[in-house]
């Protein structure tokens, strides 16, 4: 029904860049996450592509149509803000109509349209009500619902659940992801929770600076990282500094094998690192262990203080100042404006080329 | 364990109204008091008894009642151009950023900082008769406008820009409880600048606009300065006529009636307006 493509979109604001060059294509149907740190354009993109803001440099076509020029109300798209944004004087119904109205649409359609994407949202015979006598997650609800009243073919939603709870917004987000599956849009969903984007994203994009660090399926994007920032951002992961020299990498008195020379970054994540018999190069010394009942972490110190997360099987019982072997199964060289290296210790053979199944 | 927090409640009571005990006192002293012995005072004479003779004659008196209406009317117009010529600014200045915008509300806060005398006067420079306006309009061979000075317009004219501060940062504070987000909501459906405008925005600022309406018609129906410098002579707004029937005629018992009289209708706007605000509050919740 719709694809959006962006093409080389940049935005600056006086002398802030707030996006830099940006290509991305997102095809109809599928929900695209946007994430990243606090002030890395996420909100920015989206309002670009909501036509709130005009980019500085160049293009958005939605279903091959430049768009660019256009103002929000004349784009198939529908936005879903933070918090703050239902009218407070109107009533659930009065929002959510209030689109509709501005269509000119006759009464009792308005009335047939309203309860039913109500009833989408489940907040069935909730139209009486004030905004101000719901809850913050009802409230978030109405707004969904004013905006696919509409019928866009393109939902825009910036971090609609972030003023929620855990349990809540976790079940929110699915009721999204089932709601744009169930209708076929295209949806556009503006996060900084790597939770939230692994959830329910079918590829998410990695901003940081104002730059596309990676795009990609969520599985691939957690598994191969294509640069030291993402591979920080989304997961847990142990990220050392080291030096690549003789085949191999030392970071923090750990050894590993890795090809190159020169300072590098090593990335090891929790749940990759085995126990095993101490040795050479390969001790931790616990500091402490944190039960969460499916597994254990164990936050362990290497020979110059670093902190190395371990996560293993939740059998383990290990005590503070215990000295510990390990077996790292998989580990990631970065290196300065080279691409990454990936190893396994099974092989320990660089598989840089190969795909995350 | 209960009369703990009894206590707590209690003690609070107490230091909450002593804080508002200097005020009060003060309220009583130098505003209640003086209305309460002017009130008595045009009704009761000692040695002669109660009469209202005063106020029969201010109500009787086609001259008195064509000051009280001249005076209505003027504080209806005048407030309502106020608000008029400070809505658009404010609208401005809530949803635009940038050097303009601060140009902009420098310019709408200066008479904040000019004082009466100086505006009346700076007015009969610009706008009385062989004033900059008319000397420019002879000099590209124009007839000459009627001079709004000595006129009703004149007082309005000076009254609004004098006031105009006061009234932008009232809607301003209004303006400021309705979210951007909650603006482009309604753009973002198709709704153009006049809808969000009535239909998102005013219900949001009624109740600013009322306290802005009601701190005008206050200030304004007791206004001196202006009306005196650039008013009609004939009728004349209440606050010169007042002064006039004070001084000039030495009838201080009229002009004390006339004062009871523009007291009783700022506080039946006052009424309307503590009612309004009381409503709004309900409304909300
Ligand atoms: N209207 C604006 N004027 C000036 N600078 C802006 C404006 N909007 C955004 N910026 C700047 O652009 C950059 C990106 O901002 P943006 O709001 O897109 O970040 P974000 O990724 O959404 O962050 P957050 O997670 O905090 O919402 C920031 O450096 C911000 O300061
Ligand atoms: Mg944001």
């Amino acid at each position: 029904m719709a694809q959006v493509q962006l093409s080389g979109i940049a935005k600056t604001f006086g002398k802030v860049t707030a996006l830099d060059a940006m290509d991305l294509t997102i095809d109809d149907g599928e929900l695209v996450c946007l994430l990243g740190p606090s002030g890395s354009g996420k909100s920015t993109l989206l309002r670009i592509i909501g036509g709130f803001e005009m980019p500085s440099e160049g293009t958005i076509a939605i279903d091959g149509v430049d768009v660019t020029d256009l103002p929000p109300e004349r784009r198939p798209t529908a936005m879903v803000f933070q918090s703050h944004a239902l009218w407070s004087h109107m009533t659930v119904f009065g929002n959510i109509a209030f689109g509709l109205k501005l269509r000119h649409l006759p009464k009792a359609e308005i009335r047939e349209r309203v309860e039913k994407v109500l009833d989408l949202v489940g907040l069935t015979g909730y139209g009486a009500r004030l905004p101000s006598q719901l809850s913050g997650g009802q409230q978030q609800r109405v707004a969904l619902a004013r905006s696919l009243v509409v019928e866009p073919k393109i939902l825009l939603l910036d971090e609609p659940f972030a003023s929620l709870d855990q349990h809540l917004r976790e079940r929110l987000r699915e009721e999204v992801r089932d709601i744009q599956q169930r209708l076929g849009i295209t949806a556009v969903f503006v996060t900084h929770g790597q939770d939230e984007a692994l959830a329910i994203s079918d590829r998410i994009v990695v901003l940081a600076d104002g730059r596309m660090q990676q795009v990609g399926r969520p599985g691939e994007i957690y598994a191969e990282p294509k640069t030291a920032f993402v591979a920080g951002f989304i997961g847990a992961m142990n990220m050392l500094e080291g030096t690549l020299a003789d085949g191999e990498i030392t970071a923090s008195g750990l050894k590993l094998p890795a090809e190159g020379s020169g300072p590098a970054k090593l990335a090891i994540r929790p749940e990759d690192i085995e126990l095993a018999e101490p040795a050479e190069g390969r001790t931790v010394t616990v500091r402490r262990m944190i039960d969460f009942g499916a597994h254990v972490v164990i936050d362990g110190k290497l020979a110059d203080g670093t902190h190395l997360r371990i996560q293993t099987d939740k059998a383990i019982r290990v005590s503070q100042g215990d000295q510990i072997g390990i077996r790292v199964e998989s580990w990631t060289v970065f290196t300065e404006g080279d691409e990454p290296r990936r190893y396994r210790s099974d092989t320990v053979r660089s598989f840089r080329g190969a795909r995350y199944a | 364990m209960i009369s703990a927090p009894r206590s707590r409640v209690g003690g609070g009571g107490l230091s909450g109204l002593l804080l508002v005990a200097l005020p009060v006192l003060l309220l009583l002293w130098l505003v209640l008091w003086p209305v309460l012995q002017a009130f008595v005072g045009t009704l009761y004479f000692p040695g002669k008894g109660f009469s209202a003779a005063s106020y029969v004659y201010f109500f009787s008196d086609a001259y008195s009642l064509r000051n009280l209406w001249l005076t209505l009317w003027v504080t209806a117009l005048t407030s309502i151009l106020r608000v008029a010529a400070a809505m658009p600014i404010a609208l401005y200045l809530r949803f635009r950023t940038g050097s303009i915008a601060a140009l902009v509300q420098s310019l709408a806060l200066f008479p904040l900082f000019v004082p009466s005398v100086l505006v009346a006067y700076a007015f009969i420079r610009v706008l009385g008769p062989n004033g900059i306006v008319d000397t420019l309009l002879v000099a590209v061979h124009l007839p000459k406008l009627p001079s709004p000075y000595l006129q009703p317009a004149g007082p309005i004219i000076g009254l609004v820009w004098e006031g105009l501060p006061l009234t932008l940062l009232l809607l301003l504070s209004g303006l400021g409880r309705v979210s951007t987000a909650s603006v482009e909501a309604a753009r973002d459906l198709g709704a153009g600048g006049v809808t969000i405008f009535t239909r998102i925005i005013l219900p949001r600022i009624q109740s600013s606009i009322i306290v802005a309406l009601a701190f005008n018609v206050l200030g304004l129906f007791s206004a001196f300065t202006l009306p005196y410098l650039l008013g009609p002579a004939s009728p004349e707004m209440m606050g010169p006529y007042m002064q006039r029937t004070f001084s000039d005629n030495a009838d201080p018992l009229n002009a004390t009636t006339q004062a009871v009289i523009t007291f009783a209708f700022c506080a039946a706007f006052g009424l309307i307006y503590v009612r309004a605000i009381a409503k709004g509050r309900k409304g909300l919740r």
